[in-house]
Parts: C-alpha cells; sequence; structure tokens
C-alpha cells in the first residue's frame, strides 16, 4: 500500500535533518555553559561543568550518544531549565497543537467553501468579492494580521483579552487562530478554484452532462476529482502553520512549541532544539504518509 | 503594436501593479539619493534621529505627518528606510536565487546522469524542508549579519526557481526548432544561451516578480523574531508596535498599510504581466 521508496526517502530525509541540526547547533558560536554560568564563572568551573554535560567529547562522540539515546526515546536533558526535554516537549505541544488542529478544520472548510462559490459563480459578484477578499487577506502578512486584529478586537471592541493564554479557552484561541485562518483560507480557497475551473474543462464533465446529471452532482464528482491536490496543499500549508505558530505565540503569548524553540535558539539550549526539530518533523511525516494515504483512497489511479 | 497596447488597456492589474510598483521604487530610490548624496554620504548615510522628545507621537501633530515611534524617530523616515532596506534585499536575494535556481534547474536536465541525480536530489531536499523554519534556524546560528541574512535567504529561497527552470528546460528540449538549432550544428552553449534561456526568460521574470514579496515577507518575519539584520527592517518596526498597541497604534496600522501596499502592488504586477505575456490569453 505505501511506497516503499517514499518511506526510504522519509527516513533519509529525517536522519539528514538531525545530523544537520546536531552539527548546526553546536557550530554556531556562543556557548550555553558561558551564558548558563554568568560572566563571573572562572574557567575550570566552565571545564568541569562542560565535562559533566559531556560537552568535552569529540564531536562525533557526542553525536554517537546523542543518537543513540534519541533512538531508545531519550532526548537528554535542557540545559538551563533543568528538566526533561520530554516532559518540556509534552507540556509545550499542547496549546501549538490545539491551534495547529483548529486551523487546518476551520481553514480547509473556509477555504474550500469559498473558492466553490467562486469557482461556480466565476466571473459574477460573489467570485470578485470572494477574490477581492482574498488578495486583501494575503497581502498581511502574519505579523501584522496579528497586531491589527488585537488592535480591533481586544482594544477597540474589546471583545477578547489581550495577548494571554490563561486557559487556553475558547476567548485566547479565537484571535490567534484567526490570525492563521486568514492566511490560509485565501490560498486555498484560490487554489480550489482554479483547480476546479481547470478540471471542469475535461471532457468527461460533458458526458456527464449529456446524460442529464444536474449541476450540484456534477460539482460534487469534480471535487472528488480535486480532493488529492487540495489534501496536498493542506498538507504543505502545514509547514507554513509550523513556521507561522512561532510568529503567532511570539504576538500572543502562547507557551508553546514555537515560543519553547525560540528561547532555546536563543540561550543556545542544544536538547530542546534538537527535540523541537526532530518532533516536528517526525509530525511532518506521519502527515505525509496520512494525506498520501487519504489521497490514495479517495483516486485509485495515483497508486499505479 | 495596436494590438498590444489594446491588451495593455483590458489589463487593469498590470497598470495598478505597475503604478504602485514604480511608486514604491521611486520612494526608495529618492531616498536612497536623499539619505546617501543629499542628507549624508555613502560611508555615513543619514539615519532617522532618536530624539526622546517626540516619543509615540500620533499622525498629523507637529511636524509628524505620519507620527512618530518609540525612540522618537520620524514614522515616515523610518518607513523610508525599510522600504528602501526591503527593496534592496529582495531584488538582491531574487536575483543570486534566481540565477542559481536557473543553472541548477538547467544542468538537472541536460547535464551527465550523475549531475543530473545530484542536482534533482539536492533540489528535492531542500525544497521539502520548511523554508522559513530553515531560515529561523540558519539565521539563528550564522550570527546576525546582513550578508549572513542574504545568504540565507539565497540558500532557502533557490529550489522553487530550480523547480521551475527544469520543468520549462525539460518542455523546450522537446520541442522542434531546439532539434533544427542542433541539426544546423549548434554547440551546446549556444543552445543555452540562445534557445533555451530567452525561452525561460519571460516566465522567470513573471516567477522573480512574484516572489520578491515572499522574500520581503520572510526577512520582515526574520526581523519579527528578532533575527534579522537590520534595525529598519518591517518585522522589527511592527514587534515595535505590537508592545505599544495601546499609546501607539498608529505604528502598527501605518507600516502594515504600507506593507500590505507593497505585497499588493508586486502581485498585481507579477499575474497582469503573466496574463500580458501569456500568448494563450
Amino acid at each position: 500500500m505505501v511506497n516503499q521508496k517514499k518511506v526510504v526517502n522519509l527516513t533519509l530525509t529525517c536522519f539528514l535533518t538531525l545530523v544537520a541540526i546536531f552539527f548546526l547547533v553546536r557550530m554556531a558560536p556562543g556557548d550555553p555553559v558561558e551564558r548558563l554560568l554568568g560572566p563571573e564563572a572562572t574557567y575550570e568551573e566552565i571545564q568541569n561543568y562542560r565535562n559533566d554535560l559531556g560537552l568535552n567529547d569529540t564531536i562525533l562522540i557526542q553525536f554517537k550518544t546523542f543518537f543513540l539515546n534519541t533512538l531508545k526515546g531519550d532526548l537528554g536533558k535542557s540545559l538551563f531549565k533543568r528538566k526533561d526535554v520530554m516532559t518540556l516537549l509534552s507540556k509545550h505541544f499542547k496549546p501549538t497543537l490545539v491551534i495547529a488542529f483548529f486551523t487546518i478544520i476551520i481553514s480547509s472548510f473556509c477555504g474550500i467553501t469559498f473558492g466553490l462559490i467562486s469557482a461556480v459563480y466565476k466571473s459574477r459578484k460573489p467570485d470578485h468579492m470572494l477574490r477581492l477578499f482574498s488578495i486583501f487577506a494575503l497581502s498581511f502578512p502574519i505579523f501584522s494580521l496579528g497586531p491589527i486584529l488585537v488592535y480591533i478586537f481586544s482594544i477597540k471592541l474589546q471583545a477578547f483579552p489581550v495577548s494571554e493564554w490563561g486557559d487556553g479557552g475558547f476567548k485566547h484561541l479565537f484571535l490567534p487562530v484567526m490570525t492563521l485562518v486568514i492566511p490560509l483560507s485565501s490560498v486555498l480557497s484560490r487554489f480550489t478554484r482554479n483547480k476546479f475551473l481547470e478540471e471542469m474543462k475535461a471532457q468527461w464533465i460533458e458526458i456527464l452532462k449529456a446524460k442529464g446529471l444536474s449541476t450540484f452532482s456534477i460539482n460534487l464528482r469534480v471535487l472528488k476529482v480535486c480532493a488529492p491536490s487540495l489534501l496536498n496543499v493542506i498538507a504543505i500549508q502545514l509547514s507554513v502553520i509550523l513556521a507561522g505558530t512561532m510568529v503567532t505565540e511570539t504576538i500572543f503569548d502562547i507557551p508553546g512549541m514555537g515560543s519553547l524553540l525560540l528561547e532555546a535558539i536563543q540561550n543556545r539550549d542544544y536538547p530542546i532544539v534538537q527535540g523541537v526539530i526532530l518532533y516536528s518533523t517526525l509530525i511532518y511525516m506521519v502527515i505525509y504518509f496520512l494525506t498520501d494515504y487519504l489521497a490514495q483512497k479517495c483516486d485509485p489511479r495515483i497508486s499505479n | 503594436m495596436k494590438l498590444k497596447s489594446l491588451k495593455l488597456k483590458k489589463n487593469g492589474e498590470l497598470l495598478i501593479g505597475g503604478g504602485i510598483c514604480s511608486i514604491f521604487f521611486l520612494w526608495s530610490l529618492g531616498w536612497f539619493i536623499y539619505s546617501t548624496m543629499i542628507n549624508g554620504s555613502f560611508k555615513n548615510p543619514f539615519v532617522p534621529k532618536m530624539d526622546m522628545k517626540y516619543e509615540l507621537i500620533l499622525p498629523f501633530q507637529e511636524k509628524f505627518f505620519m507620527g512618530t515611534d518609540v525612540y522618537g524617530r520620524s514614522l515616515f523616515e523610518v518607513i523610508s528606510s525599510g522600504v528602501s532596506y526591503s527593496i534592496l534585499i529582495s531584488l538582491t536575494v531574487s536575483f543570486f536565487a534566481s540565477v542559481i535556481g536557473l543553472i541548477i534547474g538547467y544542468f538537472s536536465v541536460s547535464g551527465s546522469n550523475t549531475v543530473k541525480k545530484l542536482f534533482d536530489f539536492m533540489t528535492n531536499f531542500v525544497f521539502i524542508l520548511p523554508s522559513l523554519l530553515l531560515a529561523i534556524l540558519l539565521m539563528s546560528f550564522s550570527g546576525q549579519s546582513l550578508l549572513g541574512l542574504i545568504l540565507v535567504l539565497v540558500l532557502t529561497g533557490w529550489p522553487s526557481y530550480a523547480k521551475l527552470a527544469r520543468g520549462e528546460t525539460k518542455r523546450i528540449m522537446g520541442l522542434c526548432y531546439l532539434e533544427g538549432a542542433r541539426a544546423m550544428g549548434a554547440t551546446r552553449l549556444r543552445i543555452m544561451l540562445k534557445v533555451i534561456f530567452p525561452e525561460i526568460l519571460p516566465v522567470f521574470v513573471v516567477n522573480i516578480i512574484l516572489g520578491l514579496s515572499g522574500v520581503i515577507i520572510s526577512e520582515a518575519t526574520l526581523g519579527f523574531l528578532g533575527l534579522g539584520g537590520s534595525e529598519y527592517s518591517w518585522g522589527v518596526l511592527l514587534s515595535m508596535g505590537k508592545d505599544v498597541l495601546l499609546e501607539g497604534p498608529h505604528i502598527v496600522i501605518i507600516s502594515s498599510m504600507v506593507l500590505g501596499l507593497l505585497i499588493i502592488g508586486l502581485n498585481f504586477f507579477g499575474d497582469g504581466l503573466r496574463d500580458y505575456l501569456d500568448p494563450k490569453s
């Protein structure tokens, strides 16, 4: 069912990412131990601490330990927070997951619906309005859309709290999710419209029309043909969301994976950076396989 | 000729987009000349002055028609620097990324077998990595210099051009007149420079223009996360603005508007140019 070549390719990508991250983090200027112990630390203190953490071993030995531990599921301890990376990850994972989940669901629904409306009413009023809206939505990137939404909804209308996560309820979720949904659904609706119109030109549509099918059932069949490529676009958008959550989490002060990664990067907290990247790559792979599987279900021609 | 001007009249997107783009281009050029020649020198260009006396003044008050920012700099001057900065960066990055993409894309079709496989693998490997995430990582570990920023953006930007060049080269390789050129004894270099590149060029220019807004957004995102190369990046300005949203909302509103207008202009211009150059429409 699942293509073997793809499995090999993805495993290789995952491994290369791991290697790249490992060496990139260590080649970077700035030493975590000096930062951790402060400017007053003596040379010996620093060296002792480095020995404890195993940072004085040659880089290949470090990589071997890291790789074997990772295979066992042990991602090491954070240098700064004195906690297991796994604990930190599972704590910070929930907000990001919740935001990403709602973003994907809402933007897929809105994007595909708007795209369909646009395509069905091609070159008429709804189409023009929706296209104009998507052009405007796409010209405000996440980092300018976020503050504008905060200004409108939190400061002017006082409908939602400003920049806090709280219990993660609807009130705190609304603005961050909206910030991501608006650009994503615009991308999706544009894509859906173009793909749908392209498929409508195919010859088999004429046959359906000649058979006397209603417009509604023809549209339904065309949508089914479009489904695999739509799934593909949604999967690609996930990587946008991954980077997008970093920005959203900074704007709205959300304790998620993005802010964890950003803080770890600034502190040169190697284990956390490796953990977050590995985690994201794995999730990315799972989603890739899932969309691949679903696409095959929708269109059996793909698997051949 | 008459047909062309008729087509141009009907193509509103191209006119609006071109208009907006030329205004921005003139603005950044004007600011560049002003800051390096009239009110400063190349080595010591004019920078917006900080003056805490004028902290966070709203637009149209005193002598600032766009107001001032947190450090009391005139927002107009800061945004002008930002416009020239981001246009300069995006042009440089797109130029290098597209040249690298063109070369790699071309040789992944017409090179020897090893070269083909290697270039294909390179393109696909960088392409499937989430580019913005990669840029964030590289940027934070490379030290935050202007050169580093340009390098990182080129490194994450070239695969899409390589994919485009690969597809186009493959298409052109199958055309009859290439066979003709080869039959007349044209060398490979001549075919590359005289047949294939001119044919790719229109599609490439459109994609470069459409890609410019992407580079501007990536650069500003890096700036927003505190990983940019300059303090006049749009991202830095917006991240400053979001902290003082209550006292000075004009920073976020004005700079978002200007940025939005530039992106709309670039997208309109690119789309319009594509319709204009496309022989099918």
